[in-house]
């Protein structure tokens, strides 16, 4: 438990990117000790000999490019990925042929936990921009948890961090309306970018609105029409995807109401 | 090796809830009806994302052949055969409401029968059982189905049966070995039975097998639990739950069979864990929480090493997170933001299906504070870790203001050493694994209310 004082200030970690990547020579590798996503990934919490333990697995870091998978429903699961950089969605194929959005991630975030279940990824990763990615094959990680308590503490750190990441809100959205619901959305990824030393104000929306409909269970027109209303009321500045929120007090009062 | 003295169970091994849901099953309300359980069936189907996970499915099967008198469950006495018969005729009509709404052919991972008896339905009625469900539900293969056994009812044959029909787990309803004890609760399988039983159930390949305990029984000595205890041993069961007996007899009537005179005393009864613990742990189990324990091996075990445990009515689980369908007489379901129970007798759930209506009697819609105190309450029991960021962004709460009154009481578990706290978040020690359910009480809305209350009333 020291994370909370090696923690740096918030810095737009994504920007400082290209400086570790750009001059490695291919294939690329990655070490944990060294990564700008140490503070918010795997790292979390572990102390520097745990962090050196982790740099012995050296994991292969994958680029995906935009509209790209990086893993299909069925594949069979070895590893877990930590975004490294982009932003990736999670969906999946209905019986009816549909694609519902599962989910969204960002850097520093763990996809692939679905697999765990029957050893089969439950769901499909598509980068929605081009995307870098840590694979951490998590047998490894495993056997290195088991000998080490250290270990096995920060894994389960990160185990819960994702677990109540992926429940969240969104359990709510089934008795929420529209407009709680594409609020409750936003202030969700406001929350993240702010954890990565982003903006929480004002960001880019990586997904379409189609996405972001499938994911909130809204029709395409309904989350059209909520952006126009927010931007109608002042709540919200909307750009195509270029979001900036102007009065959060007032975004956050709908979801806010249902806290009892 | 044993990192818990008697003096801290005294202090902290108290009454309370299992939390095997939050809020828990007595905070429930008859407000909630059927109809709004159709309506959260509904939004599944309806499915945005989080609704959209495989399902979990419990089945109660009531009957059983005779009473054990410690016994606490929903359960109906019989030796009527034939009503079983009946029973998986609505069975299967509450089944075929459920795809009425979400569709035939939703995937199962995960399935459970309990009771009363499973094992009170002849081969014969367990094979159409499982056909109805496999013609309504996906059945995934690698899934975790289990079914609970009474030793007095299941043979060789029998458990090869169980095997074919897609079972990979038992759980052995055991209790005590002890003849004296057997006598005294009503439950009479001599250790020989048992053992032959463990050794066909391994030959016929089951994944995982459970043995059930429990302590604080009629004519129970910290010397005749420590021989039951060996020959727990002798067997080596994959996973071991052993619980303590609560003796209330004004609320569980099979209880009034049994004679207070007899039942072993609170220090005895400390003894008899403080014990248990120490052999279980010798013996090379891991404690994965509350009350069960399971061999390194096991997938149990193996999940709490990755951080994958998870929580639910069935206890710990290596599954997912997800809604979970309950089936039958009593039985508790949770579909979304919502628990909802089945009505408690016979009479009841049938006439509610005779009608065509879902046997549904009280739930809860979960508020947005339920799910984010469930969602810590979770974390702490299952992983042990809890970081205030990610219950922040999940819930869009400020933890430490959210919370404060639940800091004060954090403080308390701190210096006992129960837990470590940082600006980061909250981690259970190796020590305070034994006392989760106290950790997690202190977020416990409903508790903290009726504490308050109490409180106030002994002021007055």
């Amino acid at each position: 438990m020291s994370a909370s004082n090696t923690r740096p200030a918030a810095v737009p970690v994504w920007s400082q990117l290209p400086a570790a990547g750009a001059a490695a020579p291919t294939p690329l590798k990655s070490l944990c000790s060294s990564c700008n996503l140490r503070e918010l990934c795997l790292p979390c919490g572990m102390d520097g000999l745990d962090v050196e333990r982790l740099d012995s697995l050296v994991f292969a870091r994958r680029r995906i490019k935009a509209g790209q998978s990086l893993y299909r429903a069925g594949d069979r699961f070895h590893s877990i990925y930590a975004v490294r950089s982009g932003t990736f969605k999670t969906s999946l194929q209905m019986a009816d042929g549909r694609e519902q959005v599962s989910g969204f991630y960002l850097g520093g975030e763990l996809m692939g936990l679905d697999g765990f279940a029957d050893g089969k990824h439950a769901s499909s990763a598509t980068a929605l921009e081009d995307a870098e990615v840590c694979a951490i094959p998590f047998a490894h990680l495993a056997s290195l948890s088991a000998a080490n308590a250290g270990m096995q503490h920060a894994l389960n750190r990160l185990m819960s961090r994702e677990i109540v990441r992926e429940h969240g809100l969104m359990l709510l959205l089934g008795s929420m309306n529209a407009e709680e619901r594409l609020a409750a959305f936003l202030l969700n990824l406001s929350q993240r970018l702010k954890a990565r030393g982003y903006s929480a104000s004002e960001f880019h929306l990586r997904m379409s609105r189609a996405d972001i409909g499938s994911y909130l269970g809204m029709k395409l027109e309904t989350v059209s029409r909520t952006f126009s209303a927010f931007q109608l009321h002042g709540v919200l500045e909307v750009d195509k995807r270029h979001i900036r929120i102007l009065d959060i007090d007032r975004l956050a009062s709908p979801v806010e109401s249902r806290m009892h | 090796m044993n990192p818990v003295t008697p003096e801290l169970l005294q202090r902290y091994d108290i009454a309370g809830p299992r939390y095997t849901s939050y809020p828990t099953a007595d905070r429930f309300v008859e407000a909630f009806t059927a109809a709004d359980y159709g309506q959260a069936l509904a939004q599944r189907r309806n499915g945005a994302a989080a609704l959209t996970q495989p399902l979990s499915l419990y089945v109660h099967i009531p009957f059983c052949e005779s009473l054990c008198y410690y016994c606490a469950c929903n359960k109906i006495i019989t030796r009527h055969k034939e009503r079983a018969a009946v029973y998986l005729r609505y069975l299967a009509r509450e089944v075929d409401l459920h795809t009425a709404t979400l569709g035939v052919g939703q995937v199962v991972t995960q399935l459970h029968l309990g009771g009363g008896t499973p094992t009170f339905l002849s081969d014969d009625e367990l094979r159409e059982l499982m056909a109805m469900l496999r013609r309504s539900f996906t059945l995934m293969p690698g899934g975790e189905y289990s079914i609970e056994i009474d030793p007095r009812t299941v043979d060789a044959g029998r458990l090869q049966v169980l095997a074919d029909l897609g079972f990979n787990r038992l759980s052995f309803g055991v209790q005590d070995f002890d003849a004296d004890v057997q006598k005294a609760v009503h439950r009479v399988q001599p250790f020989a039975q048992v053992a032959g039983l463990m050794e066909q159930a391994r030959a016929v390949g089951f994944d995982s097998i459970n043995m059930d305990l429990i302590y604080g029984l009629p004519r129970q000595t910290p010397e005749s639990f420590a021989r039951t205890l060996a020959q727990v041993q002798q067997l080596r069961p994959d996973r071991i739950a052993l619980y303590a007996y609560a003796h209330l007899p004004e609320r569980f009537k099979p209880q009034r069979r049994i004679l207070q005179s007899e039942l072993p005393g609170a220090p005895a009864k400390v003894a008899m864990l403080s014990q248990s613990l120490a052999a279980f742990l010798s013996a090379g189990y891991v404690y994965i929480g509350m009350d069960h324990f399971a061999l390194p091996n096991d997938s149990l075990a193996v999940a709490k090493r990755q951080g994958r445990l998870h929580r639910n009515f069935q206890g710990y689980s290596t599954q997912p997170d997800c809604d979970l369908i309950g089936l039958g007489v009593s039985a508790i379901g949770r579909i979304g933001a919502t628990y909802s129970q089945n009505a408690k007798t016979m009479e009841d759930y049938c006439d509610a299906l005779d009608h065509g209506r879902l046997p549904v009697v009280r739930g809860l819609a979960l508020t947005r504070d339920d799910l984010a105190r469930r969602a810590v309450i979770m974390a702490l029991m299952c992983q042990g870790q809890l970081l205030f960021e990610s219950i922040e962004q999940a819930w869009l709460l400020d933890f430490k203001n959210y919370f404060a009154r639940e800091f004060e009481q954090l403080h308390e578990l701190t210096e006992q050493g129960l837990i470590v706290m940082d600006d980061a978040g909250i981690q259970v020690t190796a020590q305070g694994w034994f006392f989760v359910r106290a950790v997690a009480m202190v977020f416990d809305r409903y508790l903290q209310a009726d504490r308050t209350r109490a409180k106030f009333s002994r002021i007055l």
